[in-house]
């Protein structure tokens, strides 16, 4: 990336607030979601402390839910880290994806912004950072808002999940994945996202039935990273 | 170990995990020059997951959430407002579920 465009990165509690503004609607949109792994945690033993800890300390729906599956009897423990890592290992990719920005910033302020990394307030701060609002707060402010909201959805799901009912009426369990599809609208720069889209698109389908849970969007992320390179060079 | 005593060492260890792949990326980027040819590989990347976790939604959902899916796409190219776009999916949903 040319050092102009990834030049006076900062962390400030300003940009903190703009990310926590930007991502409020949507972290707010987070609580049912947490609401339903709260009651779903109860459901399957895990006591209110822990359903309420585990939010706030991993912060991963995708990790927690697929934890759920294993949670019983004698804890198989090795199981359930390696899904736990196989899940997030498409954190691992987003920090790579935004690393340009945030390896300007000293390793100890980055280790600390990185430790609210999610899916919604990487997509925010990636698009952000493009369009030069180089504030990695940004990822820490939109970050903390989205933890506040799980974790409050959690308690209010551990104490009063069974109670809600079905919250499909509302329509909020469309809201995530329209958010990412908003955001790789506004992403779309030409002809030249295409055919990674496409690798991506038909790997993540075609995996869906092949790979075990999470390791079809790893997999579809890197065959369009490599689709690009092709694009790029050919 | 009591089973109580278990579980948490279980989160603490789920945390310690997640984390690790938190800043696995950027730390590992951090040795690497990013060459054009990294940076295009980087900004593909981008793109294709968002678009990769899209498209399984889209393969697992029903006709009622591809509307909103759809519907959300077509708010963002029009208004270039994620929040619209979310809203208006949401309302699309909502809408459905009531009438259907």
């Amino acid at each position: 990336m040319p050092n102009s465009q990834t030049a006076n990165v900062q962390l400030t509690m300003a940009g903190a607030v703009r990310g926590a503004r930007s991502l409020g609607p949507i972290s707010l949109f987070v609580i049912p979601f947490g609401i339903a792994f709260g009651a779903a945690a109860i459901e399957r033993g895990v006591t209110p402390d822990q359903s309420i800890a585990m939010s706030l300390s991993v912060f991963s729906a995708a990790a927690q839910f697929a934890a759920l599956d294993f949670w019983e009897g004698p804890l198989p423990t090795l199981s359930l880290l390696l899904t736990v890592l196989a899940v997030g290992t498409r954190l691992i990719l987003m920090g790579a994806t935004l690393a340009p920005w945030l390896n300007r910033l000293s390793r100890p302020k980055r280790l600390l912004a990185l430790s609210v990394l999610s899916d919604v307030n990487f997509a925010d701060s990636y698009d952000a950072f493009r369009r030069d609002d180089r504030d990695v707060g940004r990822l820490v402010g939109g970050g903390l808002a989205l933890c506040i909201c799980w974790a409050l959805g959690t308690a209010i799901g551990v104490i009063a999940g069974a109670s809600l009912g079905n919250l499909e009426r509302f329509g909020i369990d469309v809201v995530m994945v329209a958010f990412f599809a908003a955001i790789a609208v506004g992403q779309w720069e030409g002809l030249q996202d295409l055919l990674p889209s496409l690798v991506a698109a038909t790997v993540a389908v075609l995996g869906l039935t092949l790979l075990p849970p999470g390791w079809n969007i790893v997999l579809a992320a890197i065959a369009g990273g490599i689709a690009g390179v092709l694009w790029h060079e050919c | 170990m009591s089973a109580e005593a278990t579980a948490y060492l279980t989160i603490f260890l789920m945390a310690a995990v997640t984390y690790g792949t938190r800043i696995l990326g950027a730390e590992l980027m951090s040795f690497i020059r990013i060459t054009p040819r990294i940076e295009a590989f980087l900004k593909s990347m981008a793109i294709s997951v968002m678009v990769a976790i899209v498209a399984s939604a889209v393969a697992q959902g029903g006709f009622r959430e591809n509307t909103a899916t759809l519907v959300a796409v077509a708010v963002m190219a029009v208004t270039r407002s994620a929040i619209a776009a979310v809203t208006a999916a949401m309302a699309t949903a909502a809408a459905w579920s009531w009438l259907i």
